[in-house]
């Protein structure tokens, strides 16, 4: 066949051509840029999204925006100045014997109304929900007096409404509160102040909490909270008031630390177990070995739930009772191994999924090489622990990283084992309470605050160790 | 130095032969500390000195399927919390004590003894109750005009009061009505309509509910009352706290809310309105702690279950704040008289329980499955979708299938 005439394209033909593969380069890059973006917002924006209202004062007002009063640095400002008189400390605040903290509130008069001072209080307020509402606690209330108002001089303002323009003036006043006598160092001063009708409230020191009984009164939760106390009031609330009501031991430290050692000592367990295992499914010869593996690969396809209650039996009863003598008292659990961490390892630390990573992940490796090792007179333990376990370096840090995320984030076994004391439970279990306890009285800003809190160290291994999930994932799904 | 050893090793010994260790299972939330508190300041030493010790197990989460798991792995504690939606059910399990001559339930309240009653016997004693209230917004009252809310007032005059307060303003409403008959049975009762009859049947076509039914979807059609989630709140509480509504109807429950949320907010609380029957309607709602079975302990089961429902226990979870007692003799507390709004709040959802036509949270067996056909045709009657007749002709097929379903 002849071939067609080439067709010589002209200079300017050839620049549009060329123009034009280049846009349309562009154009594709875009498009996958674009989409990518999409995905970015649409997985990150809940989280940030979630982020930022843990840190208002009511997470649920809609809509959503960065323009908050504890994202404003004036604010942060007069917190730290704030928590400096009220108990000498910038960054978490309190109420201390011998506080004076000054205040100033202004409020909008429009010409023809009369100013009438406010009543300015501190309230005995009490917490609707957790342990506050239930022990006993220190009201910042019988140790503070408030000073006499003292009226600012009056500015000239203008206010625009919907309706036009209303004139009329700024009306200041300042005031301090004061710590009298001695006594124990609150954390936080409330404060009202409850204006007569039309005035309207304008700006204070801090930005109040929220406005009240039709704008009348301005009521702030903390008027000496610090930067901190301030910005991450929720954050530090999940800290200091969530507590064991026996102890008194911040319950949400010990969930932390329990979630902490569940992961490590799990991913431990895994790492030996599964590399092992993995080893000598790969390289030993024993009669049974093919049906061994089949029964791993068998017992992931069963699905937990439907083992979940014999393992719940056998834990309950302490892996095996006969008259009288129960064989977890051996180390140290005579009534059973529920409602302890090291029930929670037992039943969750053997994973055939991690055993089968190792077997693929030994087998890829040459032969070759043990095969030099055994002409050096290595046994298999040489040869596991020496030559092959430190290749396999990259599997065991993607496995490290799969085990650790699951543990952390693992919440059907620790649901069904751990459920009193308070202080054993791990920290997705710890923040079902939450809902229970804090979600009744709308205290949504301090639940988020605490899921927010448990996502960070997921977070931080996902950021530090991206190469090895992708590793991970790729063992996992993509050998034979 | 060697006697005083002997008598302590003899002491601990005896008391470990004795010592007794009873399992209590409930709810989350702040229940846990309310019972580590009632144990340190009230019963704990009394029961100590018996050699009982006591553990609270929260059951986190659905508190019926884990009490259910419990009960069915036969982990479920030597006590246990009984809520009134589900009573029937789990005392069908058999796994309740019958308390019929082991216990005395006359100093109780009797619609409370009534609601965990099965074929004459008694199978919890209730720990403490909720009815509903008519919770006013005084600054709003005020604004308006109009007279607070009363024990007088029939559904009429409390009607016109909420029209005269929603006048206010375009973004005042008179009330949040939610579409759930949570709420609004209430409402039905108060004409005399009974959800069951004797043969166990519902009869959703009844003049009464109709009647019922109508003037709670008619006061939302008019714009008196909103849905909550029409002015972006999950309950009314959140629409009582942002001063959105004049009145709320909710239990001694939306206290701790309010206390959170909206601190200052000024508030009355007054009895429901007087329905057509001439009688007041409300629900009961209630958890009860009853004993298992299968408790090895079973002697010193109800020794706690006395103590922990004991006079003393109730007055002080009473003075506390914490909940409303359920045995009739704390009535005349001074609690309840001190005049703080929340005093006067817990007062009137107390009385509540003997006022009017008053009936448990409760479903029979069918549990609060039966209320789905029920709240569907709410919505679908204040959404203008469907008219009353309609919609409650398909609710009716609804609960005929479910009802015959249960048998």
């Amino acid at each position: 066949m002849r071939a067609a005439p080439a067709h010589r394209l002209g200079a300017a033909e050839q620049r549009a051509l060329e123009h034009w593969q280049t846009r349309r380069r562009w154009a594709r890059a875009g498009l996958v840029y674009a989409v990518m973006l999409l995905f970015a917002i649409v997985f990150v924006g809940p989280l940030l999204f979630a982020a930022v209202s843990s840190l208002r004062t009511d997470p649920l007002a809609y809509p959503p925006s960065l323009a908050i009063p504890q994202l404003r640095p004036s604010n942060w400002a007069a917190a730290a100045r704030l928590g400096q008189a009220g108990a000498a400390d910038r960054w978490f605040g309190g109420f201390a014997p011998g506080a004076v903290v000054p205040f100033e509130i202004a409020y909008f008069v429009p010409d023809g109304v009369d100013v009438t001072d406010p009543d300015v209080e501190v309230p005995r307020r009490r917490p609707g929900a957790g342990l506050g509402a239930v022990l006993a606690i220190e009201y910042a209330a019988d140790h503070a007096s408030v000073s006499e108002l003292r009226r600012l001089p009056d500015v000239p303002m203008t206010v625009e409404t919907g309706d036009g323009t209303i004139s009329g003036r700024r009306v200041g006043y300042a005031f301090t509160i004061r710590y009298e006598g001695t006594g124990p160092e609150i954390d936080r001063l409330p404060l009202d102040v409850t204006a007569a009708v039309g005035m309207q409230y304008l700006d204070s020191t801090l930005t109040a909490s929220r406005l009240e009984r039709r704008g009348r009164t301005a009521s702030f939760n903390d008027v000496a909270p610090g930067v901190l106390g301030y910005v991450l009031r929720n954050y530090v609330r999940v800290f200091n008031e969530v507590r064991s009501p026996a102890t008194r031991q911040s319950l949400f430290l010990a969930w932390i630390g329990n979630s902490f050692t569940f992961a490590a000592v799990r991913i431990v367990v895994t790492l030996v177990i599964a590399s092992m295992a993995g080893y000598a499914l790969a390289r030993l010869r024993f009669r049974g070995r093919e049906a061994i593996f089949m029964l791993v690969l068998f017992s992931q396809m069963v699905p937990l739930q439907v083992l979940f209650i014999s393992n719940y039996l056998v834990l309950r009863d302490g892996i095996l009772t006969i008259g009288g003598f129960t064989l977890s008292s051996l180390w140290g659990y005579p009534g059973g191994m529920l409602n302890s961490l090291t029930g929670l390892v037992f039943v969750t630390a053997l994973n055939a999924g991690a055993v089968f990573i190792m077997k693929q992940f030994f087998e890829s490796i040459p032969r070759e090489v043990e095969e030099a090792a055994m002409i050096d007179g290595a046994n298999h333990w040489r040869r596991y622990w020496n030559v092959v376990l430190p290749m396999a370096r990259p599997a065991l840090g993607a496995l490290t990283i799969l085990t650790f995320q699951g543990a952390w984030n693992d919440f059907f076994w620790p649901f069904i084992v751990l459920t009193s004391p308070e202080n054993v439970k791990t920290l997705p279990i710890g923040l079902l309470s939450f809902r229970n306890t804090y979600g009744a009285v709308g205290d949504w800003g301090l639940i988020l605050a605490g899921a927010v809190t448990s996502a960070i160290p997921v977070i931080i291994l996902f950021v530090v160790f991206q190469r090895y999930f992708m590793e991970g994932v790729s063992f996992g799904g993509g050998k034979e | 130095m060697r006697r005083i050893l002997t008598i302590v090793l003899a002491t601990a010994l005896i008391g470990g032969a004795f010592a007794q260790q009873i399992r209590i299972m409930g709810y989350g939330g702040q229940d846990p500390a309310i019972l580590v508190r009632l144990l340190d300041e009230v019963i704990g030493a009394e029961l100590a000195a018996e050699g009982i010790t006591l553990t609270y197990e929260p059951l986190e989460g659905d508190y019926n399927a884990a009490l259910f798991n419990a009960l069915s792995a036969g982990t479920a504690a030597d006590i246990f919390y009984i809520p009134v939606e589900t009573a029937p059910g789990i005392i069908a399990t058999g796994k309740v004590l019958a308390l019929d001559g082991l216990f005395d339930t006359a100093p109780f309240i009797e619609s409370l003894v009534e609601a965990y009653t099965v074929d004459g016997s008694v199978y919890g004693i209730a720990k403490d109750f909720n009815t509903l209230a008519i919770h006013y917004n005084i600054d709003l009252f005020d604004e308006a005009g109009v007279d607070y809310p009363d024990a007088n007032d029939t559904w009429a005059t409390f009607a016109d009061k909420l029209r005269a307060v929603a006048a206010l303003d375009t973004d005042v409403y008179g009330t949040c009505f939610p579409a759930g008959f949570d709420r609004f049975g209430a409402f039905a009762f108060a004409t005399g309509w009974q959800p069951f009859d004797a043969d166990g049947a519902t009869n959703l076509l009844d003049p009464a509910f109709i009647e019922a039914v109508t003037w709670y979807t008619d006061l939302v059609r008019e714009g008196v009352a909103i849905q909550p989630s029409d002015i972006g709140q999950g309950w009314t509480g959140g629409c009582f706290a942002t001063d959105d509504v004049a009145i709320a109807i909710e239990g001694a429950w939306m206290l701790g809310f309010l206390r959170n949320e909206a601190p200052n907010l000024q508030y009355g609380t007054t009895f429901m309105p007087i329905g057509p029957s001439g009688e007041r309607g409300n629900f009961l709602y209630t958890v009860a702690y009853g004993i298992n079975t299968d408790s090895p302990n079973r002697a010193a089961a109800l020794r706690v279950l006395e103590a922990i429902t004991g006079p003393a226990a109730q007055q002080w979870v009473l003075e506390q704040g914490l909940a409303i007692p359920s045995r009739t003799a704390l009535a005349d507390n001074p609690f309840f008289l001190e005049g703080t709004p929340e005093a006067t709040a817990n007062r009137v959802v107390f009385e509540g329980a003997a006022d009017g036509n008053v009936l448990g949270f409760q479903f029979g067996n069918i549990g609060t499955d039966w209320m789905t056909p029920v709240n569907d045709a709410l919505v679908a009657i204040m959404t203008g979708q469907a008219t009353v007749d309609e919609s409650l002709t398909e609710a009716q097929r609804d609960l005929n299938a479910l009802i015959e379903r249960a048998r």
